[in-house]
């Protein structure tokens, strides 16, 4: 290097000098970001201290540095906090890469304001690349005055690139409220200046060293964001975990944990979480870890690794073909189906390529690829993209592998294994022996994750929402999985495990005997006949739900038909769905088709919608469908061509007002009447909304039926998002709250003359059964594999009991009171009616 | 509004990051000497301890100002803004 004259740093601003010490911020005053001084500015432009380029400018205005030919570099930060004002009272006269002469202005910002909004104004100038220097004046300044001259340094340490190929770290979500703006990317780069491996940090595409502040900064990390760390040589795995750990707390900085877990310990014996698929099991713990990969980040010429993607995304694609056809439940086939899609997926092989035209390696390219676009997934708001980051993990993961050589030994399970992971991906629960597997517990999920979709689909037992801790748990220890209650229990009794085998073995026998006798009439003992019908979304189901005994259709959720459509589709294409499932079910059976039921929780590609704060709250259901009345127009058009076919019935999803109903009918009497209708079809309305419910009399001279969405009633009787990690196991619809609702709803609509039939999940749980038939619920709508249960336990009741259980616990005060009390009575019933071993 | 909310928790959390920006009691945070290089007690139309440094005032007639004789009453720093606002630079 060529010794350089020695260079004069021009004070940024005017005002009071202060010596880096005091200032009261330890990351500055620790000279961790690099050594320099302070001023109390009386000026409101911040100017170039040196000539240079700006090699970081923050997004928000607040700090900037400026880097000379000769590699000096300098960072100038505006107030302490500043980060905090997000950008507010700071504007920028410079970009990223532009080159500024010494005293050039930088940054104005507006001084009262942020002296008001901000911790402090103390302005700091580092000098971060090292320099040693000497300060030429003290006191007050005046911006442009000589301030420090530096010495030229002897050496600037040149990154050691340490060969070999990068571990990379698992994604993490950075937690930091501001991103790793200087204080938490210095405390960052300074861990990672401990460890000799060379390290970086990658968001999405973008890669930084990790052992720079200003490289860390220029990524301009946001809440949120999905990070990984690399890190090549020796120290590599400490410096990832180190590293890791320290992104995760938050890098110096308070942070709230991202992802709270849902369970609390009960005690050292005792695990709580949610139920995810019923059932129970005793058997071994047996963790699930996914290695870390070793991901070479350059390529060997960007035609052979073209090539090698190509490779890998084909052989996915036979691997997930082949998953499909061995599938075990249709659920399962779906999911594989979808991964298949997501490897085509124009944009991911997009980006993919791009990264391979610039030299990296497949495997860096894909893996990047698909870690960027599962960030999107999962920054987007919407909850159904969100879920397909889960998918699109997975799938990345499965080509990553192939291209990588990596062959996924077949697990080597010992018998009665009960897995355990932070998260079970569908192709690890697809490639499980499950012979050998007798339950589930993960960390991460919820009830409608694919974990729980595929266990229930295995009629296995699964818990999700489970502390952290259990991943702690020893291979190998007995543990006894009692999944209906929530609970693993750590120490199992001889006693505990008994009463649950001999449950299980019930259970299972009780199964084959109900669907034995799904085809018999839901008929309580002293003759009360109950509608047990199916909740579909696609004519599979209808025709699955027949031949498990079901009455006919009590909820077509026609928003499911299309969900994958990127258009609306044509009325014919609608019209003949709706017609395949009426001639299905027959002249004799109902058909009852919900009207689009979607919003910002539940969006549909082709009906785009402003994002809104409070989608549950918002436009959604027979709202957006008023909305948009052609909409609801085409749809009631297509349901109409199925007249005849079946017993149609038309529900609309949400109603609130009595209007909403009014509009909605003369919306579908128009269209009938220009289809030259004679007959209407029935049309009625889900009671989802308290108001509807309370109002249950003022709306039953008006529908021919009501149906009772359980699901919605529940969250918003009790103001508790079912999905909430802490509240969901207390958004019950077991509450008398709701239970009393769906009581006032039966009452009015009888005293009409109208049927009420309960569509929501409470009528799949067969502890619920005696209680809604008590209340005078006509008909149960039910998920399909439950039909013959519910069924079953219709005919163990009596009318007369279930009217005395409900008139009890309507008068009862929480929702697990009302859980209790249904248990006794259940096991009351069950002993008089033994099982029959078939 | 989102970010306000923001803030309220984020200052709930870190109470020690930010600032109160609740006036201190208006008495003694000026001396007399700086009161009157101020234009007089009656020129003030606010004071206020902000930013760990600064104390802020808000001045009815900002012409009344005697920069000279605030340096000398040993204010480090003066800052004149915009409709009458002047931050004085105390240190810390």
């Amino acid at each position: 290097m060529t010794p350089s004259k020695p260079l004069e740093l021009l004070a940024p601003l005017s005002g009071v000098l202060l010596p880096l010490d005091k200032v009261p911020d330890p990351v500055f005053s620790s000279r961790v970001i690099g050594d320099g001084l302070c001023i109390d500015p009386t000026s409101q432009t911040l100017c170039a201290p040196l000539a240079g380029v700006i090699s970081n400018i923050q997004d928000s205005g607040h700090a900037v540095s400026v880097t000379d030919d000769n590699g000096v570099q300098v960072l100038l930060h505006i107030g302490l906090d500043t980060v905090n004002l997000a950008g507010q009272g700071f504007t920028r006269l410079v970009q990223e890469g532009q080159r500024v002469e010494a005293g050039q202005a930088l940054i104005e910002f507006d001084a009262d304001y942020v002296a008001l909004h901000a911790r402090s104004l103390l302005t700091l100038m580092l000098v971060v690349s090292g320099e040693p220097f000497s300060v030429l004046t003290s006191g007050l300044v005046e911006a442009g005055q000589p301030l420090l001259q530096l010495s030229p340094s002897e050496t600037v340490d040149a990154v050691d690139e340490e060969e070999g190929d990068a571990l990379f770290s698992k994604p993490l979500t950075l937690p930091n409220p501001n991103g790793l703006h200087a204080r938490p990317a210095a405390v960052f780069a300074q861990a990672a200046k401990g460890f000799r491996a060379s390290i970086y940090l990658h968001k999405q595409t973008q890669s930084a060293n990790a052992k720079s502040l200003v490289a860390i900064m220029a990524l301009q990390t946001v809440r949120g964001d999905t990070l990984q760390v690399s890190a090549a040589g020796q120290d590599a795995e400490v410096a990832i975990q180190a590293l890791v750990a320290l992104l995760a707390q938050g890098c110096g900085e308070a942070v709230a944990s991202v992802a709270e877990p849902v369970a609390t310990v009960l005690s050292a014996t005792l695990l709580k979480g949610v139920c995810a698929s019923p059932g129970s099991a005793f058997g071994h713990v047996v963790q699930v870890i996914e290695p870390a990969l070793a991901i070479p980040e350059h390529g060997a010429g960007a035609a052979t690794e073209r090539a090698a993607l190509a490779r890998g995304l084909l052989a996915a694609t036979e691997a997930l073909q082949a998953l499909q056809d061995d599938a075990a439940g249709s659920a399962q086939a779906e999911i594989f189906r979808a991964h298949q899609e997501l490897l085509e997926d124009p944009t991911l092989l997009e980006q993919a390529h791009s990264l391979l035209a610039s030299g990296k390696s497949a495997a860096f390219a894909w893996n990047s690829a698909t870690v960027a676009t599962a960030k999107q997934f999962q920054g987007s708001g919407n909850a159904l993209l969100a879920e397909r980051a889960a998918d699109l993990a997975d799938v990345g993961q499965r080509v990553l592998k192939l291209i990588l050589g990596i062959r996924d030994s077949a697990w080597e399970l010992p018998e009665r294994a009960i897995l355990i992971a932070e998260q079970l991906t569908p192709s690890q629960t697809a490639s499980l022996d499950t012979r050998k597997v007798l339950g589930f517990v993960t960390v991460g999920g919820g009830a409608t994750s694919h974990v729980a979709i595929l266990a229930r689909a295995l009629g296995l037992p699964a818990i999700c929402g489970v502390s952290p801790q259990v991943l702690a748990l020893a291979n190998g220890k007995q543990v006894l999985l009692d999944a209906d209650k929530g609970e693993l229990h750590l120490e199992p009794n001889l006693a505990e495990i008994e009463h649950l085998e001999a449950a299980r073995k019930q259970q299972v026998l009780r199964h084959q005997r109900d669907v034995a006798q799904a085809s018999l009439p839901a008929i309580t003992r002293d003759g009360h006949r109950v509608e047990v019908t199916a909740n579909v979304a696609s004519l599979q189901e209808v025709e699955h739900a027949l031949t498990l005994g079901g009455e006919g259709v009590g909820l077509l959720r026609s928003e499911f038909l299309y969900l994958d459509r990127s258009r609306a589709p044509s009325p014919e294409e609608q019209a003949g769905t709706y017609a395949s499932i009426a001639r299905a079910l027959g002249t004799e059976r109902n058909l009852v088709v919900r009207t689009l039921d979607v919003g910002g929780d539940k969006p549909l590609a082709y009906v785009p919608m402003d994002a809104e704060t409070n989608p549950f709250l918002g436009l959604r259901g027979i709202r957006l469908c008023l909305e948009r009345p052609q909409l609801l127009r085409e749809q009631f058009r297509a349901i109409l061509a199925s007249a005849g076919l079946a017993r149609l019935h038309i529900m609309l999803p949400m109603v609130s007002l009595l209007s909403e109903l009014h509009l909605a009918r003369k919306l579908l009497e128009e269209e009938a009447l220009a289809l030259g209708l004679t007959e209407l079809p029935k049309l009625g309305i889900m009671i989802e909304v308290p108001s509807a419910a309370l109002m249950a009399d003022v709306f039953a001279p008006h529908v021919d039926f009501f149906s009772i969405g359980t699901n919605d009633l529940t969250q918003y009787t009790l103001a508790m998002d079912r999905d909430h990690p802490r509240l969901a196991s207390q958004a019950d619809s077991f509450h008398p709250a709701v239970l009393r609702l769906i009581a006032t709803t039966v009452k009015a609509a009888h005293a009409h003359g109208k049927w009420v039939g309960v569509c929501g999940a409470l009528a799949s749980e067969a502890l619920a059964v005696p209680v809604l038939i008590g209340m005078g619920v006509d008909e149960l709508s039910v998920s399909v594999p439950l039909i013959p249960t519910i069924k079953a336990t219709v005919r163990e009741l009596d009318l007369a009991d279930c009217q005395i259980i409900a008139r009890q616990v309507l008068g009862l005060d929480e929702a697990a009171l009302v859980r209790d009390a249904l248990r006794q009575y259940q096991a009351a019933t069950v002993e008089t009616s033994p099982v029959v071993e078939l | 509004m989102f970010e306000k909310l923001q803030r309220a928790f984020w200052k709930a959390l870190t109470p020690d990051l930010i600032a109160e920006t609740v006036a201190a009691p208006p008495q003694g945070l000026l001396s007399a000497e700086v009161l009157s290089a101020l234009g007089g007690a009656d020129n003030l139309k606010s004071q206020q301890r902000v930013a760990l440094t600064r104390v802020r005032v808000q001045l009815q007639d900002a012409g009344r100002l005697d920069e000279p004789a605030l340096k000398a009453a040993g204010v480090e720093g003066v800052m004149v803004l915009a409709g009458g606002v002047v931050h004085l630079l105390s240190g810390l």
